[in-house]
């Protein structure tokens, strides 16, 4: 297999096709309580609604690196085609069957709090390649994910980058 | 480098009380297979390798894995618990290294990198036995002596 990669996701990134998916639930106060029971994360911000005005917020709020939680895909949900999974699936078609999570780079607009509806957005921002990695040569991809809320505003964005590679493809 | 009084856990800092270059008290996360599988569900990542072990070995690992949710979560805990609730995080800017697996421990250090008026940059680490498992930068508003209540 020697086809380049960079061809197809190249039309992607041009294309810019995004999937997008809104989120089951609002932002709500149970979903926190498991977050915060799971981490074991006590700032008062997330738990008290008295102690989230006087920090300024409305209401209690979410913990912001939980901006990702809401638009997670359901374990029953059909697979959904789209331009990240199709690049993904072409890395590994092209000899890049092997992944890794390398960054992920998120950042807030806003807090956001219960009764919140996300709607998350992702497309296939960049990608370079072929690199010489520790792991083989690989190719790193970058999602760019937008989460907009209930009036169309942005609250938020996650680049996430991964690498593929070809663990067989390596230098000694 | 001094280390800030671990008094702000409690309480909240000021952004006047905060220096480039000073430390964060120091924050040890013992990994169990608890934290692993609850911050996985807790997160709605229902991917086998962070709750199923046998998955997660058939799959080439020696044990479940902390999936990067939890990840985030923990270093948002991090830094707010130095911060105090009514400081805000811009941004969560993490590099991905050594797994964490049940049974290991992963401590959280971290250094002020840079302090403009209220705005204020965090560099942390968390490393585990094997090396760092996320390494990053936490852009974070500490408000001011003025503002805070």
């Amino acid at each position: 297999m020697s086809q380049d990669p960079n061809v197809l996701i190249g039309e992607m990134i041009a294309a810019g096709n995004e999937r997008i998916s809104v989120a089951r639930d609002e932002v709500n106060r149970p979903m926190i309580h498991h977050l915060c029971d799971a981490m074991e994360e006590t700032n008062p911000i997330y738990l008290d609604p008295e102690a989230a005005r006087a920090a300024g917020h409305p209401d209690v709020v979410a913990p912001p690196s939980a901006l990702q939680v809401w638009n997670m895909i359901n374990p029953s949900d059909p697979e959904i085609e789209s331009d990240v999974d199709r690049a993904y699936a072409h890395l590994a078609e092209c000899g890049y069957p092997k992944v890794v999570a390398v960054n992920c780079d998120q950042e807030y607009d806003r807090y956001l709090v219960p009764g919140d509806l996300l709607t998350a957005s992702e497309k296939v921002e960049s990608f370079v390649g072929p690199k010489q990695t520790g792991l083989g040569e690989g190719y790193f991809i970058t999602t760019l994910t937008t989460y907009t809320d209930q009036q169309g505003d942005r609250v938020g964005t996650m680049r996430f980058r991964t690498l593929w590679y070809n663990p067989e493809k390596r230098n000694s | 480098m001094s280390t800030v009084d671990t008094a702000a856990r409690a309480g909240q800092l000021t952004a006047e009380q905060v220096q480039a270059g000073e430390a964060l008290p120091e924050l040890r996360i013992p990994i169990t297979a608890t934290l692993i599988v609850t911050g996985a569900i807790a997160t709605r990542d229902f991917q086998k390798v962070h709750h199923d072990k046998d998955v997660a070995q058939a799959a080439g690992t020696p044990n479940v894995f902390m999936n990067i949710l939890t990840t985030n979560a923990l270093v948002n805990r991090y830094v707010g618990e130095w911060a105090g609730p009514a400081a805000r995080v811009g941004r969560i800017n993490i590099r991905l290294g050594a797994t964490n697996f049940p049974g290991d421990e992963m401590v959280f250090t971290g250094t002020v990198d840079s302090v403009d008026g209220e705005n204020v940059v965090v560099k942390v680490v968390g490393t585990n036995s094997l090396g760092p498992h996320v390494t990053g930068t936490v852009d974070i508003v500490i408000p001011s002596k003025g503002e805070s209540a």
